[in-house]
């Protein structure tokens, strides 16, 4: 793999890798080819971006793909629900304090233009609990609910049904963010009741980096966050009212899309429920455990994410040490979700480990070995 | 001696953190670190050393020519340009291909 097989890969929270061979074949296959829309979206032409709506759906649980609108991350999808939903000065934004930047950073501005935001803490695994989103929701009255379907830094799974049902007792939308889940842990839109939902290709879904969106439900409309070119309707001074092409202004990552269909396909039949991760990550948070360690645990359903500290040595140096004289691949630091470390007693930044299907017990042991020489000697 | 230098990505509260590259590994790169607190750990797979002299943090692997440089964040602009003034200064002449 290009040199890197030296390393010991576990920052797939941030993006996964490696990638099932059948992406990258895609991708150069894509560039090489006749752009998709040669002929105008006609029966000659293949619509990649059509056939990833299709896949997705099934992922996400919903029958109508024509409401995925295809951007190029979760951050794009977040931005496109929260600026384009329709808020007033006054209304209330509930969310939780698990939230990424990615939602923090859009809810900021939206203070600034008198809409009032309301976070609520989660417990100290991370996990937004029913009870505390129950008692906000009931006092605060708020018109939209965000909240993340899984922690970032604690890989703590929220129950999106039960805390979607708990905002819909006010008349609120949701929007849900699934970056951390999609492709990782069974997602169940419909199910679920959700109005909105942000998803990336390039964690669980195994695919590229440049790919991502949202989902709107139907019947609900959202003012186009960016507007251009469609392809279509071009007589329009505004966007079209229609999904996806509401959300969608430009030309598409035709390549990454490519790539994105590979690794969705690939998933399809070979199920992620089917791998030994949650062994493999078992042993990990074990193993962390019986070294001393403090390790978030949040119990329940988790991604394979685990943040942990090294008892008298700072994140950034023990990062530094296993990156550097271990090539062992992690994270150090607020992980772009500064709230939530107030809420779990880590404000300083965890290190963090976040596994994927391909993780093996010998990489774990490796870690493991690594973490050991480092508390054995409080670090350099 | 010569040198490059790169903005490095860190995800901790008021981070400063630059990376130098520059024609001595480490382990002679300690030589010319007078005054400076010195820490060097030889247990680990690739030894690492760290130094740090009035908030400034230096942190590499011995065998290395890569030095990452953690600034203080109230004072990291004139640190910087002191730090490098003082690169300038020391080590081999030429250097960087």
């Amino acid at each position: 793999m290009n040199g890197c097989e030296q390393y010991i890969y576990m920052n797939n929270a941030a993006t996964s890798w490696p990638k099932p061979p059948q992406v990258a074949r895609a991708m150069a296959e894509a560039v090489e080819a006749l752009p998709g829309a040669a002929n105008r979206g006609g029966l000659r032409d293949f619509d990649v971006f059509g056939e990833v709506r299709r896949e997705l759906a099934f992922w996400m649980g919903i029958s109508c793909p024509e409401q995925i609108a295809l951007g190029c991350n979760s951050t794009w999808g977040l931005n496109q629900a929260i600026f384009g939903y329709p808020l007033e000065a006054g209304d209330v934004v509930l969310f939780s304090g698990a939230e990424h930047n990615a939602v923090l950073r859009p809810l900021f501005r939206l203070e600034q233009k008198g809409i009032r935001t309301v976070e609520v803490p989660v417990n100290g695994g991370g996990r937004l609990e029913p009870a505390s989103w129950e008692r906000a929701v009931r006092e605060y009255g708020p018109k939209l609910c965000i909240f993340t379907h899984a922690s970032n830094v604690t890989g703590a799974v929220n129950d999106a049904k039960a805390l979607t049902a708990i905002g819909k007792t006010a008349g609120a939308d949701v929007l849900l963010d699934l970056s951390q889940t999609l492709g990782c842990v069974p997602v169940r839109l419909s199910d679920w009741g959700v109005d909105m939902a942000a998803f990336t290709g390039h964690k669980y879904l195994l695919g590229p980096q440049g790919t991502g969106g949202l989902y709107v439900r139907p019947g609900l409309s959202l003012s186009s966050h960016m507007v251009g070119g469609t392809g279509v309707m071009s007589d329009l001074k505004d966007m079209p009212a229609k999904m996806p092409l509401r959300l969608e202004a430009g030309t598409g990552n035709e390549p990454s899309y490519h790539g994105l269909l590979a690794a969705l396909v690939w998933a399809r039949e070979n199920s992620a429920e089917e791998s030994d991760w949650r062994t493999v990550f078992g042993k990990l948070t074990e193993g962390l455990l019986g070294l001393g360690c403090q390790v978030i645990v949040p119990g329940g359903e988790t991604t394979p994410v685990v943040s942990f500290a090294i008892p008298g040595v700072p994140a950034g140096e023990a990062a530094d040490i296993l990156i550097g004289s271990y090539d062992i691949i992690l994270r150090a630091g607020l992980h772009c979700a500064p709230d939530i470390m107030k809420d779990i007693g880590m404000e300083g930044g965890t290190l963090r480990l976040s596994l994927s299907r391909f993780t093996t017990k010998d990489e774990v042991d490796a870690v493991l070995s690594a973490v050991r020489d480092i508390m054995e000697s409080g670090g350099v | 001696m010569k040198y490059r230098w790169m903005k490095t990505e860190n995800c901790f509260s008021g981070a400063r953190t630059f990376e130098y590259e520059f024609p001595m590994a480490g382990e002679e790169f300690l030589s010319f670190l007078e005054g400076w607190e010195v820490r060097v750990n030889r247990k680990f797979r690739r030894p690492v050393f760290s130094a740090t002299r009035d908030g400034l943090e230096m942190k590499g692997i011995l065998a290395s020519h890569v030095v990452k440089v953690n600034f203080t964040e109230a004072g990291w602009e004139q640190e910087k340009e002191e730090l490098e003034a003082w690169l300038e200064g020391i080590g081999p002449e030429g250097g960087l291909e």
